[in-house]
Parts: C-alpha cells; structure tokens; sequence
C-alpha cells in the first residue's frame, strides 16, 4: 500500500471506500429527510469533482475556492481539489463582497464553488477584481439561471460530466492520490484576521493527519460515533471535526438542513462529539435559563436546586475532592432533571462535548460540568493544524486547554509567549513571506498568546500578547478575562474591555437583543427596536446588575467600574467582527472612541 | 387595455362589471394576462382591486362581461371548482389555521389535491399511502423554496408576522396553481422581508413558471417585478401597459398625487 493512502486526507477516504463500501459516511437533511453517503459514495462524487476539476485545467499547485454553508458537495470539493495537487480555499459565507473578492484574487483561484445566487451576487459584484476566477459552479443555481454570465454552471451538471469523464478511465482518481506528497500544501485556511487582512495559511496532509490518528484514541473516539457538521468549514475547527478526525476514525458526518436549524438538527442527530464555540455554549446556556423562566414552580425549583448542587460537585471533583454524597445528589439529578434536559439540546448522548477556538470562560464550564455535559477545552491555532493542546476526558482541570497532544513539543518563551513545534506547524502564508518568517522561527511556531504551564504539562492561556492591557496602576490584565466573566449573562452577547493606560477597566456591551426582549415583554416594557430597548433606563438598570453579577468573578482590579451599551449591535459589515464574529478590538475602539473617552470623563490618557 | 386576445393568454378578462346595490365595484375593467407573467393590479384604496381577484376565484358574480381561464369559463364556476381548476391565492388577512403547525397548514394547501376514496384513507390502502407521500414530499419542496425548514413544527400562531406571510405563500404554492393570485404580499413587512418576497415571486416565476397577478401598494416592489400593471381608480381601469409607460400616465400621477393646483392667475 502506498505511503500516500495513509498520510494524506483523500488517500484515508480510498482506504475507508475499500474497506467499508457500503457503511454509512455522511447523512444530510434534505426535504425532512436524512438522506445517507455510503463511503463508497463518497469516494465516487470525490472522484467525478476531481476528474472534472481536472478537465476544467486545474492542475496541482492550483488553488480552488468554496463559498458555501455546510453541504456534502463541501467535502466532495475539498477533497477533490487536494486529491489532483490543488488547494481548497474556504471563504465564509457571511463575507461582504469585498473580503470574498480579496481572498478570491490573493489565492488567484481558478475555480470558485458557491453555494447559490445570494453568494453569486457577491462574487459577481467584485468581478473586476478577480481576473483569475475562470469557473463558478453552483450547488443551487435557483434564481442564477437567468444571468448572463459564461463563467456560472450548475453542480448538477458539473458532476454528471466529471461522472461521465470517470466512466472510461475508473482508476484515474485513485492514481492521482497515489501520486501525491503528505507534505505538499493542500489546503489554504484564511485567518480571521482580527488584526488586519486575513492571512492565507498553507496546511498540509501532514500537518493534520498524523494529529487526528493521535488525538483519537486518546479522545476515546471510534469509527461508531456520529458528528454534526455546523460551524463554518473554512475554519480549521470544523475542519478537524468533519474532515480529519472521521477520515481517521470513518465516524459519521452529518448536515442538517440550514444554519438556522442548528437546534432541532442537534436534537435529531444526538451526536456523540459535539463542538462549540464559546458563543455556541452561551447561548445553549442562555436559552435553558430563559426556559426554565418560563416553566412551572416545581421544574425550576428543581432545576435551580440540582444545578447548584452538581456545580458544586463538579467544583470539588476537579479539584480532586469529590465526596460520596456529590455522586448521589448527581445521580438523583440526572433522573429528575439533567437526562430530560440533556435530551432536549441533544447532548444525552454526547461524550465528548468540545469547546475551541476562543477561550471559555470558567463560570459557565462549572455550570455546564455541573449539569452533566463535560466540556473539554482544547487550544490550537489555524498554524499548527488546529489543535496543539487537548484536555483528556474525565481529566479536565478548569482554566487549562490541557497538555501538549503526542507529537507536539510545546514551550514558553521568557516573555510568555506559547511556542509550538512539530508535524503539525503549517509551510507558511501564502504569498506573505514576511508573515511566516515572524511566525516561524527557529522551526517554532510563535502563537502570539501568552501562557503558563504547570507540574502536570497542562496548559493554561492568560491572553493575547498583543491584547494584554497595562492598567495605569501597572497591573497586566487580559481583556478575554473580562470580557468572558461579562458574557456568561444570558442578556449580554458582546463585551469590549477597555483600560489601558486608564486608571480603571471599562466596558462597551452588547446587549443580547433575543433574550433581553423577552425579559422587556415580561416586565412589560414596549420597545420598538434594539436601540430603543437598550436607551431603556430600565435596561441599563438591568445591565447594572449583570455587570455587577460578573464583577464578582474577577479580581479587584480586573472589576468593571463603567460600561457603556451599545445603541447598535456590532456587525461584520461595519468593520467590527470578523467571520468568526470576533471581535475587531482596533476598530471598535476606534469606531466608538468616543463613548469610551465619555467614560473616563475625557481625561486624558494617564501613561 | 387592448382586448385582442394573445395566444398564450390564460386569463382573459373581458368588460368585467360588478356593482353592489349602487355602488360600481367594478366598471367595464378588461385584462390579458399571458402565462408565465406577472402582472400587477395597483390603485388607490377602494379602486376595485380586491373585488377583481374576488371575481376571479368566484367570491363575486360580476353582472357582465366574460371571464376566461384556460378552457374554463370561471362565470360558470363554483369558488371550489375555480380553485381545482388551478387558480391559488395568497390572502392579504392570512388564511391560516393558528393551531396547526406551519407543515400542516401547508399540507392543507394540497387538500384539493386529494384523490383517494374514503375506504382508501380508511384502510390506509397503498393509493392512500402513495399520495400522503407525494403531498409531504410537495409540501417539502415548499417549505425548502421559502426557507421554512426551522419553522416546521411550529405552531402558526406562535410565528411572527414576516414569517406567516411567507407560510400563506406557501400555502398557496401547496395547491399547485398555475394562476396564483397575490393580496399585498409585501403588506407589513420590513425592508428585509420585502426584498426577501420579491425574490420568491421572482424564482416562482423563472423557476416555476407560474403566472401571477399581484396587488401591491409598494410601488417599487411593482415597477421591479411586473411584466404589466393594470391601474384602477373607482373601479375603472385609468391606464395599463408595461410598468414605465403606467408610471408616467398622467391619469396614474394625478390619481395617487393628486390633481395639480390652479396657477394663479396673478
């Protein structure tokens, strides 16, 4: 068997359709049905896209685009692209045209996947500006039929004509995985860029395949579990999720029907291995409070009786000071209360619920530990593949990512900075030399977070190197820290801390429109829209209290003495989130400069 | 409007008049509208809109004129025979059941459709099964048309207003029609939501090949979207044709603006 089979992400997939044709691969949503992807399917719709990609004079070291939600055909590309030596470059889907453009033209790709007219529109918006872009073939041509664009052709007959092309030749596909080099980049991530213009970093099967056979034993993962594919797969995250880790375990993807039906997908999927994002779990959090606001007097006595106390169990096991009575009142917990809930997110089943790609804050780990959803935290950057540190299930320690994954070495700088080397470090930006001298040197990864680690190798992140604020008492804060402790109330959804160079730490806040206008129509408060709502003294009184609430989790000179809230809800399009939806901290300073001066009464900076 | 009939004309409606006691709904009012087409009705409140669209599904027996669907003469027919015949329509005061989730309501728009005989139903019999099948799969297709998937269970009556018209819409599109009569469909909605709608009754159009006549007070949503627009005022037609011709017609300007004041003659 050729070294490239096992060591890169097309070759797993020809290895999966020999050895296990007929098991189920993918299943998608479709027209209230989950429809089923045999591994030989799979392989099959990889092959025809890679033949036609082919046809279409995409050769290796070419780079192909994909502009759509979550959707099988995602895959297929993907792994096409990397199965003839080009590279799939992921773009968001909430991209406004100009950033679509901008990665468009800096990959120079050739081929662009779209998802359907609202993405077309964009990309054809820009269109002056990506010479290189010579096809868009697309998953829904609904309303696309019409244009008068050469350059557009449905996926339906893309894939019939690369199926009809494959036909005389069945082995071409598997000789063009056979040819490929492990170490050759095969997938462009575009970083958020919460600095500035995303960077494109080049991944390698060898970056990310030898990682996922590693972390799976170690997850406890296996070929029978069952993922749901939901957050955007142009982010590595995902992409660990529905790509690298089931083509090393031939675990089960699924799609569901819309982003907007996360939560009766998740109800219908019930999968084993579920990751969040830290929004994702606030907002689970959010929503079973508001619930349980709603129920009756025995459900939420109940609830509030057996939350506290499994938070308080959960507290003393991770400390390693579980006592007998913990396990009996969890037990009894889990009957009155938690098995019904866990039903209801879908996580009854879930054994590895995640959290990644922005830090968690503690409160609402404690609450979901508590509840008896586990979450481990994992730490990783686009640059390493994804994922450089994991925390082992049933050895959580709360604040730490955990230790190092096998294959990885990990070390502080003086500075604190997190240095990582290993397969796993990725070849550098694309077309950014500069970028990738800074990052990599000395063949260490230099993350720009600042960390410590502890006896055990466990990993705890303090902050951004380049975020840290420097208070005009002296004191080094991280503004992360701050800002978790703010959103883990349900009624605030975005927190931007400020204080450097300030005698305090302030706050600019978002409310968190769906849950506080539930809370206005229950006072009976009338409102007309968000800004109305937020200039509601009754609102900031509201806000007064949550922040006073978040106040108590954090050290005295971290506590916020003044906020301010926000008379619009930030937004991609203005400049103050990136996709991921975090936040551009420049921009937003910058943008509502402003009402921060306000704040501090328009002193002037004190250092 | 000119009566001489195209040949692709499916609804043709020719010097239609309806009066209540003394009252002139309607008055000589005459229209084509070829298939695939969308046609839009506008006119000040009161100029006889609605009553037109009542007399095209039977609600109202015009006194005169003739009104022509396909091969059917709609005069002729009862309100539920002129639905069968494949003329929908999307009201604009919602005609939904509150209680009922937004997929049964849409499974209700497949009612008509129905074929099986009662012991079928009764017995569960194979032809039974097939058409529950065929319906659901129909009213799938809808609810993916209109983006309706994260509604489907809910009841209607827990829906906010921008979402239930959506769901009439679909109601409407789960009759299969070939004619599909719009009541304001953008009556209420948000900027998003108008723009959302527009899309839909432009893909109904190219990709269903449905024919509709829209009444619309949005005007730009109207001259964006018609083929041809009728203008009423009191009940008789003041100008039609193509959207930039009516938009200029002097009757339309002064009937929505008003007549011009009197120069002064000093």
């Amino acid at each position: 068997m050729s070294a490239a089979l096992q060591s890169t992400l097309p070759g797993q997939l020809a290895l999966l359709a020999a050895s296990r044709p007929d098991d189920v691969a993918l299943r998608e949503k479709r027209l209230g049905i989950w429809q089923e992807i045999s591994w030989k399917h799979y392989l099959a719709e990889v092959a025809a896209t890679g033949r036609m990609l082919c046809e279409l004079g995409v050769g290796p070291g070419d780079h192909v685009a994909i502009l759509s939600d979550n959707r099988p055909e995602w895959l297929f590309a993907d792994l096409a692209s990397q199965g003839i030596g080009a590279r799939a470059v992921g773009i968001y889907q909430t991209n406004p045209p100009a950033d679509v453009a901008y990665i468009l033209q800096h990959s120079g790709s050739r081929v662009l996947f779209c998802e359907d007219q609202e993405q077309v529109d964009k990309v054809l918006e820009g269109t002056d500006d990506t010479p290189d872009l010579q096809h868009i073939v697309v998953f829904d041509p609904r309303g696309t039929r019409s244009y008068d664009e050469p350059r557009l052709r449905p996926w339906s007959e893309f894939i019939a004509r690369g199926r009809e092309l494959l036909a005389t030749e069945p082995g071409w596909f598997l000789d063009e995985i056979e040819s490929r080099h492990p170490g050759e980049p095969s997938m462009v991530v575009y970083t958020s860029g919460t600095t500035g213009q995303p960077k494109g970093a080049l991944l390698s099967s060898k970056n990310v395949v030898a990682t996922a056979s590693n972390m799976a034993p170690m997850l406890g993962l296996a070929q029978g579990d069952s993922l749901l594919s939901y957050l955007p797969l142009c982010h590595v995250a995902e992409k660990i999720f529905s790509l690298f880790l089931p083509l090393s375990t031939g675990a089960v993807v699924h799609f569901g029907e819309s982003i907007a039906t996360v939560r009766e997908d998740l109800r219908d999927v019930s999968p084993t291995v579920f990751l969040g994002v830290p929004r994702i779990w606030e907002k689970v959090h959010a929503s079973v409070l508001l619930k349980m606001q709603d129920s009756s007097w025995l459900k939420r006595t109940l609830f509030d009786f057996f939350s506290r106390k499994g938070r308080e169990a959960a507290e003393r096991q991770l400390a390693g000071q579980a006592r007998i009575t913990d396990r009996i009142t969890r037990l009894l917990g889990d009957l009155l209360v938690f098995r019904a809930l866990q039903e209801r997110l879908g996580l009854r089943r879930c054994h590895l619920p995640c959290s990644g790609a922005a830090p968690i804050s503690r409160d609402l780990l404690l609450w979901f530990h508590g509840i008896g959803v586990p979450i481990v935290e994992g730490y990783g950057m686009t640059e390493c593949g994804g994922v450089s540190h994991i925390t082992p299930p049933g050895r959580a320690r709360l604040g730490s990512v955990g230790p190092v994954i096998q294959g990885t070495q990990c070390r502080i700088a003086d500075d604190g900075e997190i240095l990582l080397r290993g397969d796993n470090v990725f070849a550098g930006y694309l077309h950014n030399r500069e970028a990738s001298e800074e990052t990599v040197r000395d063949g260490w990864l230099h993350t720009g977070d600042i960390g410590e680690e502890d006896a055990n190798g466990y990993l705890r992140i303090t902050g951004r190197k380049k975020e840290i604020i420097i208070t005009a008492g002296g004191k080094n804060l991280s503004p992360e820290k701050i800002e978790n402790a703010l959103k883990t109330s349900p009624y605030l959804r975005e927190a931007v801390a400020i204080g450097d160079g300030r005698k305090f730490i302030s706050a600019l806040v978002q409310v968190d429109y769906e849950t506080t206008a539930r809370w206005a129509d229950r006072h009976e408060l009338p409102y007309t829209s968000y800004a109305d709502l937020v200039g509601k003294a009754e609102v900031r009184a509201l806000v007064s209290e949550e922040v006073g609430r978040a106040n108590q989790l954090l050290a005295r000179v971290e506590q916020v003495r003044e906020f301010t809230i926000l008379g619009k809800e930030l937004h991609q399009d203005d400049g103050e989130l990136t996709a991921t939806q975090k936040i551009r901290r420049q921009a937003v300073t910058q943008i509502y400069g402003e009402l921060i001066e306000a704040m501090y009464g328009g002193e002037a900076w004190s250092s | 409007m000119t009566t001489t009939a195209a040949p692709s004309s499916l609804l043709s409606l020719h010097s239609l008049s309806l009066a209540f006691s003394g009252v002139q709904a309607l008055s000589d009012v005459s229209l084509e509208v070829d298939e695939g087409s969308l046609t839009a009705v506008i006119g000040p409140n009161g100029a006889g809109k609605t009553s037109l669209f009542n007399c095209i599904s039977g609600v109202y027996q015009p006194q005169q004129g003739t009104l022509r669907f396909a091969e059917h003469d709609l005069r002729s027919l009862r309100p539920h025979r002129i639905a069968a015949s494949g003329v929908a329509r999307m009201f604009q005061n919602l005609a939904l059941f509150d209680q009922l989730t937004v997929l049964e309501n849409l499974l209700l728009g497949c009612h008509h459709l129905y074929g099986s005989r009662w012991w079928d139903d009764l017995l569960w019999l194979r032809r039974a099964r097939r058409q529950e099948v065929s319906h659901r799969h129909h009213a799938e297709q809808i609810i993916d048309f209109l983006d309706l998937e994260s509604y489907r269970r809910t009841p209607v009556g827990a829906l906010p207003y921008g979402v239930l018209k959506r769901v009439e819409l679909g109601r409407a599109l789960c009759m299969q029609p070939k004619l599909l009569l719009l009541d304001e469909p953008a009556a209420g909605l948000n900027q998003e939501e108008t723009e959302d709608m527009a899309r839909y009754l432009l893909d109904i159009k190219e990709e269903m090949g449905v024919t509709q006549i829209i009444i619309e007070h949005d005007l730009g949503l109207v001259m964006d979207l018609a083929d041809s627009v009728l203008v009423l005022d009191f009940g008789r037609e003041i100008a039609s044709g193509s959207p930039a011709t009516v938009q200029n017609h002097p009757s339309v300007i002064e009937a929505y603006l008003g007549r011009p004041a009197q120069q002064d003659p000093a």
